[in-house]
């Protein structure tokens, strides 16, 4: 408007001169034209100035109706020309430096999009919406490039033959002057982003209006400093990745050693109970042995309890003592042996029979059983462990059945009570050192270390155990050792 | 919703048709050899001139007709050389038509007709909906200040003055400028030729080549005075409007405001008829 009503006040101000020489006034023309080549670049100069040569029009040609002469008509022609191309002319360096300056605002607008750290999808939307306005894209696409695959921006995927794929494989800028699927033509610009002389994606600019050559290479070199901004941006973003994890690792490992310490504390409660108890008997007796006299019968039942008070602090010490060894990352010490294991179990169920008579044992050899690689007392250890965890946890009265069978290449033998059984979610945790199943912890006292030194021991001899609920109720364990091949 | 950036999603296999592809080339060899033909038979005083001079104008406009159908048409439509020769001889009647008789000139309708009726074959002519409304008031803005100008600038120099034609004189050109002169240039310089060339080169080149056959057309038309003064304003004034309808159709792809703009600027031009 300013532009127009400027031309308007000069034409005015020619026409009031007539008659007069215009021709030094018609100089005033530039001053309009001069300002709209500044504000809206080579279209506004152009435009400006051939206004001013159609409204200056009508004086030069009356000049040169009035006196007609070469020198008229060079004179008019050659201010005809000069307001064009000084229209032009400016247009182009205002543009220039408007290119210019549009360039630093979006490589600063793009540094902002990225610095805020955010998932890569994320970062390239927030750089797509502030580039699209920038560089006045009808449409922009962003793909970056990395080991963990594509990250798209602008379409729902990176199309293998697409101009992008080529330019993401090639590393080279690629420019389309149509597209050829719409009613008017569109300019295609793809760039690579490049850091460290790598490509990591791709900048894709599609425009209904030209894309000047010039504009091309700014574009390229905005794309340049992109990439290394977005490559930055990931690895900032992988390097808070790690960060969390490490945090979230350190937070699991603490939380782990306060329970560990918790457990320990725990352990140490038990472990004095645990010992107190037998020794208390032990004590108890030999002061009886020593202060009073005993008939013979009597002697050997005191001794008899005794004798099994040692054995069982003698078994809770093993297992402390093997416990600490797996802790330390030491093998547990076995004499293996080639053996019939048949005697074995049958030796350990006979044990219980005689000395456990609240319940009932019963024992199901399904044929031969093979021979094994083992340590009889560790083998024999596994079995008085598992059918004592039985009695333990199962009602005076039940039955406990052993079973021993070739199976799976090797003796399987199964445990099975009929107490209460574990809970599904603590199967697989009963066999942690110090791990009690709550469901079974407050009705007997115990360390937590036998299942554990169970699982090392069969685990020692190649062989497997696990824990499952039996049909109806109880718990069954199952352990395999390998047979001799 | 936004279309997806094409560049990423769409296979890069585009198959860029040669420049002059869909020349109808056997059709223009007989509308040269009609008009030529017109002249020999003129010269023989076998047909009057009038009449020649009608087949000849007929011709040229046909050619540029046929051409633009020929160009514009979609690539797979088989029927392209009929319809070529259709929009040539809707050119060629409507001459025939107006040398005939004044009212003979409603003929020249014809080819506007043709054009609108076949609108959805010839996609590059963009002459379907939606229409671009404002770019056709600034069309009708451009050919109206164009056209004035060049009728004040002649009245007040070189001793032109401006008067009124008789209605009976003027129907028979705005007839001609609706049907032929403007409707053949549009069709065929921005339709065809500018979109084939903006598709390949800037807006800058393809408006160069673009503007620079227009003029060549209308410097060459026999209808144009022979004097120094009316071939340079209209190699200026024909040479602005090229220049600015082809940015019409840079914008908007479609022709309509290109003719918004040349018939404002021909009517303007013929209601103040220039007499000397």
């Amino acid at each position: 408007m300013l532009v127009a009503l400027m031309l308007a006040a000069v034409t005015a101000l020619l026409a009031g001169l007539e008659p007069a020489p215009a021709s030094a006034w018609r100089h005033l023309y530039f001053v309009p034209v001069i300002v709209a080549a500044v504000r809206y670049g080579v279209a506004g100069g152009v435009l400006a100035g051939l206004g001013a040569v159609l409204l200056s029009g009508p004086f030069v040609l009356s000049e040169i109706e009035h006196a007609p002469s070469p020198r008229a008509v060079v004179d008019g022609c050659v201010s005809f020309a000069v307001l064009l191309a000084g229209g032009a002319v400016t247009g182009s360096l205002a543009a220039r430096a408007a290119r210019q300056r549009r360039r630093y605002e979006a490589l600063l607008a793009a540094q902002r999009a990225v610095a805020e750290p955010a998932p890569l999808a994320i970062v390239l939307g927030r750089l797509r919406a502030v580039l699209e306005n920038r560089l006045a894209a009808d449409r922009l696409g962003l793909v970056a490039v990395d080991t963990h695959g594509v990250t798209v921006c602008g379409a729902d995927r990176l199309d293998r033959a697409s101009l992008a794929a080529r330019v993401i494989e090639s590393g080279e800028p690629a420019f389309l002057p149509d597209t050829g699927h719409e009613r008017r033509a569109c300019r295609v610009l793809v760039v690579p982003l490049t850091a460290g002389g790598v490509t990591v994606g791709a900048l894709a600019l599609e425009r209904h209006s030209d894309i000047a050559r010039e504009e091309r290479d700014a574009v390229a070199g905005l794309a340049a400093a992109l990439g290394l901004a977005l490559e930055n941006a990931r690895l900032a973003a992988r390097q808070r990745r790690f960060g969390d994890e490490l945090e979230r690792k350190v937070a699991e490992a603490t939380k782990r050693l306060a329970e560990m310490d918790r457990l320990k504390s725990e352990l140490v409660a038990l472990a004095s109970h645990e010992l107190r108890t037998p020794l208390t008997a032990i004590q108890g007796f030999s002061e009886l042995l020593a202060t009073r006299s005993f008939s013979l019968p009597e002697v050997r039942r005191v001794a008899d309890i005794m004798r099994a008070e040692t054995e069982r602090l003698g078994r809770i010490v093993a297992d402390f003592l093997d416990i600490a060894r797996l802790e330390r990352g030491l093998p547990l010490a076995l004499r293996v042996a080639r053996l019939d294991p048949a005697p074995v179990i049958a030796d350990a169920v006979e044990v219980f029979r005689r000395t456990r008579t609240s319940h009932r044992l019963e024992l199901h050899l399904d044929g031969a059983l093979p021979h094994i690689d083992a340590d009889a007392d560790a083998l024999d250890r596994v079995l008085k462990n598992l059918i004592s965890n039985a009695l333990k946890y199962s009602p005076a009265g039940s039955c406990i059945h052993v079973r021993a069978r070739s199976a799976r290449g090797g003796v399987v033998v199964d445990v099975e009570d009929e107490g209460p059984g574990v809970a599904v979610d603590d199967l697989t945790r009963i066999f942690e050192p110090y791990y009690r199943a709550p469901s079974t912890a407050r009705l007997e006292r115990g360390t937590g270390l036998g299942l554990a030194v169970v699982k090392s021991l069969v685990e020692a001899h190649g062989g497997t155990i696990r824990a499952e609920r039996a049909a109806g109720c109880g718990t069954r364990m199952t352990f395999v050792i390998p047979a001799v091949s | 919703m936004r279309p997806d950036v094409y560049a990423l999603s769409a296979p890069d296999a585009i198959a860029r048709r040669p420049l002059l592809e869909g020349t109808p080339s056997t059709l223009l060899g007989v509308l040269a050899l009609a008009a030529s033909s017109a002249w020999g038979l003129c010269a023989a005083e076998v047909l009057s001139a009038p009449l020649a001079r009608a087949v000849a104008a007929g011709a040229a406009q046909g050619a540029l007709m046929a051409t633009a159908v020929g160009w514009t048409i979609e690539s797979q439509e088989r029927a392209r050389p009929i319809w070529a020769a259709g929009a040539a001889i809707v050119a060629l009647v409507g001459a025939i038509g107006a040398a005939l008789s004044p009212l003979g000139a409603i003929a020249y309708l014809l080819a506007p007709l043709w054009f609108w009726r076949r609108r959805a074959r010839l996609p590059a002519l963009g002459l379907r909906s939606p229409y671009p409304a404002r770019l056709t008031a600034i069309g009708v803005a451009l050919g109206a200040v164009l056209g004035a100008h060049l009728t004040i600038t002649a009245s007040l120099t070189l001793g032109y003055r401006v008067g009124w034609p008789a209605l009976l004189t003027l129907l028979p050109w705005l007839g001609y400028d609706l049907g032929a002169n403007v409707l053949a240039a549009e069709c065929f310089f921005r339709g065809a030729l500018f979109d084939r060339a903006q598709r390949r080169w800037s807006f800058a080149a393809a408006a160069a080549v673009t503007t620079g056959t227009c003029l060549a057309r209308y410097l060459a038309d026999p209808l144009l005075p022979r004097t120094l003064e009316v071939a340079a304003g209209a190699a200026f004034y024909i040479g602005l409007l090229s220049v600015g309808n082809c940015w019409l159709y840079w914008r908007s792809g479609s022709v309509v405001p290109g003719l918004a703009a040349g018939v404002v600027f021909f009517i303007v031009y013929r209601l103040l008829h220039v007499v000397r």
